[in-house]
């Protein structure tokens, strides 16, 4: 049973509550909207990262079962040995886009044209330099798995926050807002009702007299 | 008897502040593909202030499927119209090669009525999907009539 508000029984309170009920109403259609929008978002999201996920999996599988190959192929002395000067930092823009009213990290890795690869390709075998590819095709799926995670994240909390105020308005305000007016309506018809009794009551007493 | 519940009126302000920040997030200027391309970080900056950041494989692949005179009519983010309480949407276009580009992504041919491309839902996953950043929300004026 949806409250009544507590307003006096006055024209100028019925037409703030039908101005606050349209409003409502406006406000509960474009929610749903973003709501739709927002979820077919959210979903496109997760299947993006349930295959992104299993493509670091598989990237990591692949640049370790290389790693061992070149650690066997060079022995961990000399590998270490040229891989000291291979550590660089890695440069990512970042920023932000929008979804529908909801701002989500913007991360993409950004190529060096410049760089080398550190090591010496002469000492080094052909092994080495595949590994140093499928480390790099790791990065790149670190840092898209990292998006699309904080991603789905903020859209889940913004889903469930628009929910809430779709919820709230479908069930409590606007049904509040209905039976008031209803309320209203009929206090008002009660009033007509009153006037016109004591007007034929006062009619019957002056024709009395 | 209390005129307006404090409660009220705060619900009456937030909804407000919902209206208030359905369109916040659109951007000030649409830029064309050829100058997003050249520039180091590609952005725009949207009606609240904050910039809103192009990834530059979605740039790149749209360069691969325009021509360089397309590159310069192609204005980002592409704005998808949210219509009140339909299943389709619209993509706003001002020439054709809006129409080429959505063609390219759905892979069949559209027609534009009015300065629209009609997609739904399903296709507008598809081209979310490609187009992340270069696309973006635009909920119509006619939800708030």
């Amino acid at each position: 049973m949806p409250q009544l508000i507590k307003v006096r029984p006055t024209k100028i309170e019925l037409i703030k509550l039908r101005r606050r009920l349209s409003l409502a109403s406006r406000i509960q259609k474009m929610l749903k909207d973003r709501l739709s929008i927002l979820i077919m978002e959210f979903l496109q999201i997760a299947k993006e990262t349930v295959e992104a996920k299993k493509e670091i999996i598989d990237q990591f599988s692949k640049a370790y079962k290389a790693l061992s190959i070149t650690a066997g192929y060079h022995g961990y002395i000399a590998l270490e040995k040229e891989l000291v000067a291979t550590e660089r930092d890695i440069e990512i823009a970042t920023g932000s886009r929008n979804i529908a009213g909801a701002r989500v990290p913007s991360f993409e890795l950004r190529e060096d044209e410049k760089k080398g690869e550190g090591y010496s390709l002469v000492d080094t075998s052909s092994w080495l330099d595949q590994t140093a590819q499928l480390a790099e095709k790791c990065l790149e799926a670190i840092v898209v798995l990292a998006e699309l995670q904080s991603t789905l994240e903020i859209l889940g909390k913004e889903i469930n926050r628009t929910k809430r105020i779709v919820n709230a308005l479908e069930y409590l305000v606007i049904p509040g807002l209905e039976t008031t007016i209803r309320f209203l309506y009929m206090k008002f018809e009660e009033r007509d009702r009153e006037e016109k009794a004591r007007l034929k009551r006062v009619k019957v007493l002056i024709e009395q007299k | 008897m209390v005129n307006e519940l404090p409660y009220q009126r705060m619900l009456q302000e937030s909804l407000k502040g919902e209206l208030r920040v359905l369109n916040a997030h659109l951007p000030s200027e649409q830029k064309p593909l050829a100058n997003l391309l050249v520039e180091e970080s590609p952005n725009v900056v949207c009606n609240d202030g904050s910039a809103h950041l192009f990834k530059r494989k979605e740039l790149e692949y749209l360069a691969s499927i325009t021509s360089a005179d397309e590159q310069k009519t192609l204005l980002l983010p592409m704005l998808i119209e949210v219509n009140p309480g339909q299943d389709e949407m619209a993509i706003i276009c001002r020439g054709e090669v809006e129409e080429k580009v959505v063609s390219k992504i759905l892979d069949m041919p559209v027609t534009t009525k009015q300065r629209r491309i009609t997609v739904y839902k399903p296709q507008l996953a598809i081209i979310r999907k490609v187009l992340k950043t270069t696309t973006q929300y635009l909920f119509s004026p006619k939800i708030l009539q």
